[in-house]
């Protein structure tokens, strides 16, 4: 009690301080990275739409969304699905790629139009499936399928230029203006605070519950194809990207020493190194497992430290009515 | 704020003249629960303006409540499964009546005056396989019960008077709760409906939700002067289908079912909490506190845009648009897809703010 009342009069001043480096430390460049990344994967595409040619920038342009995608505020809400349609739990991906695929959609060859489609064919969950699924992969250029991959890389980086768009030119300043008096998101600069701190705790527990979880499954039934991004074998790698982006948005809200969360982090990535397979599909292995399930209690660890670091001093409490219910 | 000689004469009023008006509690134009910073719990008046009138502690967390037409006078339920109501006179910040549900019978959130106030009606249901029930009382007469009848559905939830003044919409949630908590027991089998009630003739008319949607359970409803009536759902489904969180109908008429836009409609997290007419009747709000999202649609179904606000629960009518309460205590005046910050209190504020 005592320790967490002089934190949080140690951090009272520098966290009040936070808002305007989260902003424009670390959101602006992921958003123009990712744009940047998008644009460039694109310009690919429509150079050569072959499998082989898009691996390295379908790698970098998912490399840079990782960078941003814990923050789902404001103008990344609504466009989140249509970046990243994951988990897909009803195998709608591959059903409605397939669909567009046998009635030659002409949408294809719309970008302007594409952003009309389900979002279940767009983005890069769209991309992996006609870059590395043996269904969907075996197109050569000039093919229906070729001009439906440029497409969709094209849509993605005008979905990206659009983020950042609405970041640098609306969002950002609703947040570095919260409690202003015509500021009708953030009532006071509390409010801006934590809903940054909100986006820290939900990365953290999407990548031990969602990414992690799904794939470890129970003991007696893993679902390796469960994992994220298998085929294209990025599973460990968003993890440990997303870990790497979380730390830098924990490092820049706290904006103060944060030795037990910086020693949380270092623990999880030290366990990476053990696990062999890094697009976890030999889970059912025992040893693998534990390995995975070792990463998963590491990233709780951080949780809890960054809880007490970082959420205590800013006094953050659950929904009142968002975990009720009626 | 009540000044404490505006209380005294209150309360001296209270003893010589034989009705107060809403003017005696401030002219409230809302209510709403809160939960305090320190934990206890209040309901509150509040102005046009997002201004407090009044405040009366509450014994608990309460959830929703109707006010009376004319008297200052409000009805509270306690949170679901309630045991108790509280009439509440809103001028000397005193519980007149404490209303409780006959043996075997459980308050579930909502009631609504009519009959120009001398009947209260609540929506209830048995304890024991949660069948609906709608509770009449006299209020006119002490509160006391005076009659029920079926509401045809498991589980109701929100009542409402539609705008002809005789006709009671009732959201039959269809979910079937232990007699003692919350516990959901029939999900798989849950087969909501929205029912058309008088109390002369009790059921006029019943509407189901297509086979698919029937794990949409319909909780919340709002009504304009034509007629048209608007209610709220909250999926217990599979997560990921995402189906529509609002429906429209009009008596006879078969139901429209209205979603945004894929990647918008995901955000709702397949929850609608509360849902409003705007004051023109032009536009229809509903807020979900899971996605911290207020979704706007016009009369016919089609979505016209959103706002994010963390925990945003609380929706009612304005003369210009919505007024929107939440759990970090922001109230915000939403008009023409732009929204106004109307305060920031030190205060939770509960599920729903109820317009008088």
């Amino acid at each position: 009690m005592i320790r967490t009342l002089a934190l949080a009069l140690t951090l009272a001043g520098p966290v009040a301080a936070a808002v305007p480096e989260v902003v424009n430390e670390h959101a602006m460049p992921g958003f123009q990275a990712f744009s940047r990344a998008t644009s460039a994967l694109a310009d690919a595409a429509a150079a050569d739409c072959t499998p082989a040619a898009l691996d390295d920038s379908y790698n970098a342009a998912f490399d840079a969304w990782l960078g941003v995608a814990h923050l789902q505020l404001g103008p990344t809400e609504a466009v989140t699905h249509s970046i990243a349609f994951w988990p897909d739990k009803r195998g709608f991906v591959g059903k409605t790629l397939a669909g567009m695929i046998a009635d030659q959609d002409p949408v294809a060859d719309d970008v302007g139009g594409y952003a009309e489609v389900s979002a279940a064919a767009r983005g890069f969950f769209a991309l992996e499936a006609m870059l590395f699924d043996p269904a969907f992969d075996g197109y050569e250029t000039g093919s229906y399928s070729c001009r439906l991959v440029q497409t969709i890389a094209a849509d993605l980086a005008r979905t990206a230029t659009r983020l950042e768009t609405g970041w640098a030119g609306g969002f950002a300043d609703t947040l570095l203006s919260a409690g202003a008096d015509n500021n009708p998101v953030y009532l006071s600069k509390d409010e801006a605070l934590r809903a940054l701190y909100t986006q820290l705790m939900a990365g953290l527990e999407f990548n031990a519950e969602t990414r992690l979880g799904r794939p470890l499954g129970t003991f007696e039934r893993p679902r390796p194809t469960r994992a994220e991004a298998w085929r294209s074998g990025r599973p460990l790698r968003n993890v440990e990207l997303s870990l790497k982006a979380l730390h830098g948005l924990a490092r820049t809200l706290a904006n103060g020493p944060t030795p037990e969360t910086d020693a949380a982090f270092a623990a999880a990535a030290d366990v990476t190194a053990n696990i062999e397979d890094p697009t976890f599909q030999t889970i059912e292995d025992p040893q693998e497992r534990l390995h995975v399930e070792i990463l998963q209690q590491r990233i709780q660890a951080i949780r809890a430290a960054v809880s007490d670091e970082i959420g205590d001093p800013l006094g953050v409490a659950a929904g009142f009515n968002s975990g009720d219910g009626d | 704020m009540t000044t404490r000689r505006g209380f005294l004469a209150s309360l001296l009023a209270a003893s010589t003249l034989p009705t107060l008006s809403w003017a005696d509690a401030g002219s409230p134009a809302f209510l709403a629960c809160a939960k305090e910073a320190d934990g206890s719990y209040a309901l509150y008046g509040i102005t046009a303006g997002g201004a407090d009138t009044f405040r009366i502690p509450l014994p608990a967390r309460g959830h929703a409540g109707a006010g009376h037409p004319d008297r200052p006078e409000a009805v509270f339920f306690a949170r679901r499964p309630g045991a108790y109501a509280l009439v509440v006179d809103c001028a000397i910040g005193k519980v007149r009546h404490r209303l409780e549900p006959p043996e075997g019978r459980q308050f579930n959130g909502h009631g609504a005056f009519l009959q120009e106030g001398a009947i209260l009606v609540t929506s209830e249901q048995m304890a024991d396989g949660s069948a609906g029930r709608l509770g009449i009382w006299d209020a006119d007469g002490g509160y006391l019960r005076i009659g029920e009848l079926s509401t045809g559905g498991i589980g109701p939830h929100e009542v409402l008077l539609m705008a002809d003044g005789r006709t009671l919409a009732v959201a039959n949630g269809g979910i079937r709760t232990d007699a003692t908590d919350r516990t959901k027991l029939n999900l798989p089998d849950m087969r909501p409906n929205l029912a058309y009630m008088t109390l002369e003739d009790g059921l006029v008319e019943q509407v189901s939700l297509q086979p698919d949607l029937h794990f949409n359970s319909i909780r919340h409803l709002a009504t304009r002067d034509d007629g048209l009536l608007a209610f709220a759902m909250q999926w217990e489904g599979p997560a990921e289908l995402a189906p529509p969180l609002l429906g429209l109908h009009r008596r006879g008429k078969p139901l429209t079912l209205a979603a945004a836009p894929e990647g918008e409609q995901v955000l709702m997290q397949n929850y609608a909490g509360s849902i409003a007419m705007n004051g023109a009747g032009t536009e229809i709000a509903i807020t979900s506190p899971r996605g911290g999202r207020v979704q706007r649609f016009d009369a016919s179904g089609q979505f016209i845009g959103a706002l994010a606000r963390a925990d945003v629960c609380g929706a009612a009518t304005l003369p210009d648009g919505f007024l929107l309460t939440d759990g970090m205590g922001g109230l915000l005046k939403l008009s023409e897809g732009r929204a106004h910050p109307l305060g920031l209190r030190a205060r939770a504020w509960d599920n729903h703010v109820v317009g008088l």
